[in-house]
């Protein structure tokens, strides 16, 4: 060994132990936070495979970052990791051994060009600045220092002024490095690789969507979330994995329509009151549009929710919990439950609900419904139509599970254009008419999870009466409560969403549909089924079945925008620019299309109230019917054989 | 979206049976009766409702249960016997398969019905007395023709339950028997049928018991009855409720279908059956009066021309289902359009009464709006897209030309709309200033609304020539110029101005005005209204025997009632021979056509109305440089074919409305409408 890659090695092991400090320091934040069950033993096995697979997927849509974070952060590890096990015997003396991490920091050299590259000539708003700004120099410093020291190495001590040189740049960056895990972006590289490892919900990681919320324990001494001791630690973990990458920025709807909400901001104000007297000021990023003045002061132990403390209302109740930002989130950060969390503090233990909210909520306690209306008026859109009642035979095939859109007028004629399809399919199907109550989506995403438990369990009770073989329903909401969140009070279904169904019948010859001479279509993936359920396929295959002209909004699938009208943020109304569903449509007309197909009632409510020229609204079924009713009078078709 | 929309799309379940909404059509005669029966034209009349979304439609006003009752006077329908049983099975079929329910109308019409026709029966009812509308003066019943005509509507109410019909109401409206027998301006008894309203309920009692025995405890069987007869010597809006409360109490009645007023002679029978000149649902207090005191559904017709009114009157609790009668023969698919969210695109009945005026000369319903109405096997009311697309030019922007601009570009075509006035609408403009006729400006309101909607390239304050119509290339040109009016025949007409100059403005006389009229419509009626009111001393003299002689009967009695209150002198049976100065004004010299005599009237203004003839110039410019010499080819017409000029190289020239011949807003739209279908 040199005297530089010793004195390198030596650095980095101080380094190191600084960090170990800084990481300490920052874990007693964390540890605030209510005790988690997190199998460490399977996330840490797990945790190459998750960072390498899990978290490189989703910064792969971004080839430019992918290859920019390869090089910074594989450099930085393995570079490092070798220089500290410099000092074994037979590696050090190697040349060899020093070309090979001469060859890793030029790698991470390159990765902090990248780095400083994306800030040049102009910062995209997305990032943030502040320490932001200054870490590609450290990093570059450091690399570009580790560089010298290990080429030094390489030629066997000849260059040994850059030798020492680099020593110093890079103790001096590494310092400047170790420097920001406390406070600055290198905090996610060690609470990123935690959080990886101890994340709350590990089934992301094994192909699962695993997007139910979780039921609260209605008993506990304080529900929801008041205060950041209120949140289980690895909740607290997760918010400081953060990088300010700004991807859920980018996504959310409730930013793009100038609402005060953006996730990041969101995230970064909740890490601010992770330490006693935390203040929202050195935060550099994009701020919440329209921000409603609040102190932006909090501590572990005060409140987060308030005009007096971090975070205001109206940004709470923006949110249409759509998960674009935590599909986006390249540290699977989850930020819809701590959202969900902070609303259930405010609803169950405050009443603090939005105006138009309270009435609602009121009338799903006393009417089970949301609006009060008769349950048994939920059938009446398909009067004149046959519709049995599963309480009359007590089976059928499939429940059709109707859902609060059965009372809109507009959505009742995408539910009659499926009767119709499962009459015309001679399909064995029957309704709860007036045994069906609300599913409790609303009453969940509002924070009102007493409302939501006693619905479901009501609901689970009416359905363990009947016997069925799967539940269709028209409503992707409905599909995801009845799918995901009932399991955990006993219900346990299959349930089909009505365009995987009828692309079933379809497929099966069951229904003929033929070709429709539309203008263009273009399909808007519902949240809750595109992105709660990764059901993107069905829809589309069935559209396709159609014959119809069929185009693709840039934001499409699982990365689909919202249309503003989930997690009750219709009724939270908070005020932005403009409207979400406006920004949708317009999405939509770019592509040319002349019709927005949709699938969930609440797209057909939120994109019908767009106003001035623009593409029709058409539920899938009502497209399927037209062309079925559209076919020339033939034999259904031999079924596809089965792939 | 209208308010309340829900509250009409709710279902209505009554004994089992189950409405998919709140709007329904009333019974009524369209005079599509053929041999007594609902066949092909009725059945499809209906059907078209069924299929447009609407939730109940009754057919067969005033179908006869007995054959001293005859349906021959307004084409009308025989329960009478079991021959009409298949009718009906075929018809709730064809209604039933677009998921709208079916009922009839059962009646027997005592004295309000013609005796010297099919049977040549007398007419009977409870009393000898005369009605003025049917001109009959009834034979008493006695005792077998009581029993005899009970039992005739037990045997009506068995054929329409074996004839598949979901139900029926019995007519105790309009002054049919039973009514009559209700009524003290008929029934002047002294049995157990007359006398107090206890003994006069009793003949309705025994005739809906007798039905209920014979179609059973669970069919539906209702009854339309008046909520105020509005005549001094008739019943009372308390008689009518106490009569509802009855037999409600009695179990007798599943639901009520409630009107104001009754009919026994014009000008009930005109309020009875309210024109553009009264406000819409003028009688809803009376249904929501009864509906306080019974609990049975309560039905109620009378010009709810709009889905927004019927909702309210549904939403507030004055009605159960809202019939849109009228409404309906302006556009069948309403219910549908309001539920697709295309309520911008219904065509609303504008309460001209074109549809029943002429019922009750003999002819069939017609819309004066839409061509497709009553003609449902061979008219459509969606205009399916045309297999090649033209080039099309449209000259004139009324009622004719805006129709045919709408079908063509339905069709698909490329339509451009030539209008000369700065706005659409035409003669209907014109017509529509006259006092309460206004509400004839919603015909071009629909259409004009459609036309943008479909694309038209609509120019208006242009005038077409040979020139710009050519230079559009077109391969079809439809010329609805219009007409023009013309100052008559009479000896110095150069002094006479026309009913135009009037509602336009371009005279506005003083003083005393002779009105004279050759055509009888409203067009000189109204106008004499204009005048009076405006103060002028006004005569208005005409050919005919009576003032607005060609005006039907649900509009004359109201132009007359007008006329009577403004002190206008009418003078009918004379004609206008001569015009000539005298000094500063008029003197005007009438002939009576039956004497001969001549009289003189000294006046300021002698306005007359002759009608129009066309506009014909530009058809005069372009005929020799069409394909056809523009020649309409009226057996292809007819038989709903192409015109064979089409597609011949060159272009096309047809004329419509009155540019083809002075005539109504009616036959404008449908030559448009059955002209422009097949191109």
């Amino acid at each position: 060994m040199t005297d530089t890659t010793l004195s390198l090695a030596l650095v980095l092991y101080a380094l190191a132990g600084f960090a170990g400090v800084a990481a300490f320091r920052r874990a007693r934040a964390w540890r605030a936070g209510q005790p988690a069950r997190v199998d460490w033993v399977a996330g840490l096995r797990a945790l190459p495979r998750r960072y390498l697979v899990d978290v490189h997927h989703v910064v792969g849509r971004d080839p430019f970052t992918a290859r920019m974070h390869a090089l910074t952060a594989g450099g930085l590890l393995a570079g490092s990791l070798l220089v500290l096990l410099s000092p074994l015997p037979g590696l050090g003396g190697s040349r060899l051994f020093w070309g090979v991490v001469a060859l890793l920091f030029a790698a991470m050299l390159a990765g902090g060009a990248m780095v400083r590259r994306r800030r040049v000539p102009v910062t995209p708003p997305r990032l943030s600045r502040g320490r932001f700004a200054f870490l590609p120099l450290l990093l570059i410093g450091y690399a570009a220092g580790a560089l010298l020291v290990a080429l030094d190495g390489a030629s066997g001590g000849w260059l040994w002024p850059l030798g020492w040189l680099g020593l110093w740049l890079a103790a001096a960056a590494g310092l400047g490095l170790v420097n920001q895990i406390e406070r600055g972006p290198m905090r996610h590289v060690v609470a990123g690789a935690l959080h990886l490892a101890a994340h709350p919900r590990p089934g992301r990681f094994e192909g699962r969507r695993e997007t139910a919320l979780a039921p609260l324990d209605l008993d506990a001494p304080r529900l929801g979330t008041e205060t950041p001791a209120d949140f289980a630690w690895n909740r607290l973990l997760g918010f400081d994995a953060c990088i300010q990458c700004g991807r859920c920025e980018v996504a959310c709807p409730a930013f793009a329509a100038g609402q005060p909400l953006n996730p990041k901001k969101l995230i970064q104000d909740l890490v601010a009151t992770l330490e006693p007297g935390g203040s929202n000021a050195a935060y550099a990023g994009s701020p919440y549009p329209h921000a409603r003045p609040v102190a932006g002061r909090g501590g572990p132990d005060q409140p987060i929710i308030g005009r007096e403390a971090m975070i205001h209302p109206d940004t709470l109740w923006s949110c249409t919990t759509c998960r674009a930002c935590v599909e986006e989130c390249p540290m699977m950060i989850e930020h819809v439950d701590a959202i969900v969390s902070l609303r259930r503090h405010q609803t169950l233990e405050l009443g603090a609900v939005p105006e138009k909210a309270a009435p609602a909520l009121a009338e799903l306690r006393y009417a089970d419904d949301a609006q009060g209306r008769p349950l048994a008026a939920r059938t009446d859109f398909a009067a004149g139509t046959p519709l049995p009642l599963i309480a009359a035979r007590g089976e059928a095939e499939i429940l059709l599970w109707l859902g609060e859109g059965a009372y809109d007028m507009r959505h009742g004629r995408s539910l009659r254009a499926l009767l119709k399809l499962l009459h015309l399919a001679k399909v064995d199907v029957a309704v709860l008419g007036p045994e069906e109550r609300d599913c409790g989506d609303l009453a969940r995403r509002l924070g009102d999870e007493a409302t939501f438990q006693r619905l479901a369990r009501e609901n689970v009770a009416t359905l363990a009466r009947y016997r069925f073989a799967r539940i269709l329903t028209a409503d992707p909401h409905a599909l995801h409560v009845l799918r995901n969140e009932y399991p955990a009070f006993g219900g346990h279904y299959e349930v089909v969403h009505h365009t995987a169904f009828l692309d079933e019948l379809v497929a099966a010859g069951r229904l003929a549909p033929g070709a429709l001479a539309l203008a263009g279509v273009t399909y808007h993936d519902p949240c809750y089924l595109g992105r709660y359920n990764g059901e993107v396929d069905a829809p589309r295959r069935l559209l396709d079945r159609l014959g119809l002209d069929r185009v693709e909004m840039a934001r499409h699938g699982r990365r689909s925008m919202c249309c503003g009208g989930g997690g009750g943020a219709p009724l939270s109304d908070v005020e932005g620019e403009t409207r979400i569903p406006d920004l949708r449509m317009e999405q939509a007309k770019a592509t040319g299309a002349g019709i927005v197909a949709v699938a969930c009632p609440q797209c057909t409510a939120m994109l019908e109230g767009v106003t001035g020229d623009r593409p029709e609204v058409r539920d899938i079924a009502e497209l399927v019917l037209m062309a079925v009713e559209a076919a020339p009078a033939r034999p259904t078709r031999q079924p596809e054989p089965v792939a | 979206m209208i308010a309340n929309a829900d509250a009409l799309l709710k279902p209505l379940t009554i004994k089992g049976l189950t409405i998919r909404n709140r709007v329904m059509s009333t019974s009524h005669a369209p005079g599509y009766g053929k041999d007594g029966k609902p066949q092909e034209r009725y059945q499809l009349y209906h059907a078209e409702k069924a299929k447009g979304g609407i939730g109940l439609t009754m057919f067969g006003g005033s179908s006869s249960v007995a054959i001293d009752s005859p349906a021959a006077p307004w084409a009308q329908i025989s329960v009478a016997d079991d021959s009409v049983i298949p009718h009906f099975q075929r018809f709730a079929e064809r209604v039933h398969a677009h998921g709208a329910k079916l009922m009839i109308q059962l009646t027997h019409m005592g004295r309000r019905t013609k005796w010297d026709t099919e049977n040549w029966f007398p007419t009977i009812s409870a009393s000898p007395r005369r009605e003025p509308a049917s001109r009959t003066i009834p034979r008493e019943m006695d005792r077998n023709d009581i029993r005899r005509v009970v039992k005739s509507f037990a045997d009506a109410v068995r054929r329409c339950k074996e004839g598949g019909l979901d139900g029926c109401e019995v007519s105790a409206a309009h002054g049919h028997l039973i009514d009559q027998f209700w009524s003290p301006s008929v029934n002047q008894r002294g049995d157990e049928y007359g006398g107090s309203l206890e003994n006069r309920m009793r003949f309705g009692r025994e005739v809906l018991e007798a039905m209920r025995e014979a179609a059973g405890p669970d069919y539906v069987i209702g009854m339309r009855m008046s909520g105020d007869e509005m005549i001094a010597d008739g019943l009372s809006h308390e008689d009518c409720v106490a009569i509802a409360a009855d037999y409600v109490k009695a179990g007798l009645v599943d639901f009520l279908n409630v009107l104001g007023g009754q009919a026994r002679d014009h000008i009930s029978h005109a309020i009875s059956l309210p024109n553009m000149s009264f406000p819409v649902a003028p009688f809803l207090f009376l249904p929501s009066a009864i509906k306080r005191e019974v609990d049975v559904p309560i039905f109620h017709a009378q010009r709810v021309t709009d889905l927004a009114t019927g909702a309210r009157a549904v939403a507030e609790g004055h009605v159960d289902m809202i019939a849109m009668t009228r409404a309906h023969i302006a556009d069948p698919h309403l219910v549908n359009k309001l539920i697709e969210g295309r309520d911008d695109d219904i065509r609303q009945c504008v309460g001209a009464g074109y549809c029943i005026d002429r019922i009750y000369v003999g002819g069939d319903a017609l819309c004066i709006q839409n061509g497709a109405t009553g003609r449902e096997a061979f008219m459509p009311h969606v205009i399916p897209p045309a297999p090649v697309k033209r080039k099309a030019v449209v000259v004139g922007a009324g009622p004719g030309g805006l129709e045919a601009a709408r079908v063509l570009a339905e069709r698909g075509h490329a339509v451009v709309l030539f209008e000369k006035a700065d706005k659409v609408g035409g003669q209907i403009n014109i017509a529509a200033k006259a006092t309460w006729r206004e509400a004839l400006s919603g015909i071009p309101r629909w259409l004009h609304a459609q036309v943008l909607k479909k694309g038209v390239d609509l120019r208006l304050g242009t005038e077409a020539t040979a020139e710009s119509i050519l230079a559009e290339a077109p391969d079809v040109v439809i010329l609805a110029t219009g007409g023009a009016p013309i100052k008559g025949y009479a000896k110095g007409a150069e002094h006479v101005v026309t009913t135009w100059d009037v509602l336009t403005g371009a005279v506005e006389p003083t003083g005393t005005v002779l009105l004279y009229d050759e055509i009888g419509g409203h067009n000189a009626a109204s106008t004499a209204e204009v005048l009076a009111k405006r103060g002028c001393l006004v005569e208005m003299a005409t050919h005919d025997r009576m003032i607005a002689e060609e005006v039907g009967t649900t509009n004359q009695p109201v132009h007359l009632r007008e006329l009577y209150k403004l002190g206008v002198v009418m003078s009918p049976n004379m004609e206008l021979i001569e015009v000539y100065p005298e000094g500063n004004r008029l003197i005007a010299a009438l002939r009576n056509t039956m004497t001969e005599a001549e009289e003189e009237r000294v006046v300021d203004r002698v306005v007359a109305d002759y009608g129009v003839l066309p506009v014909d110039g530009l058809f005069r410019d372009l005929r020799a440089r069409s394909a056809n010499d523009g020649e309409t080819d009226l057996d292809a017409l007819v038989a709903g074919t192409p015109q064979p000029a089409l597609g011949k190289g060159g272009f096309a020239l047809f004329r419509i409305g009155d540019a083809w011949s002075g005539r109504n807003i009616h036959a404008a739209i449908y030559d448009a409408l059955r002209l422009c279908k097949d191109i």
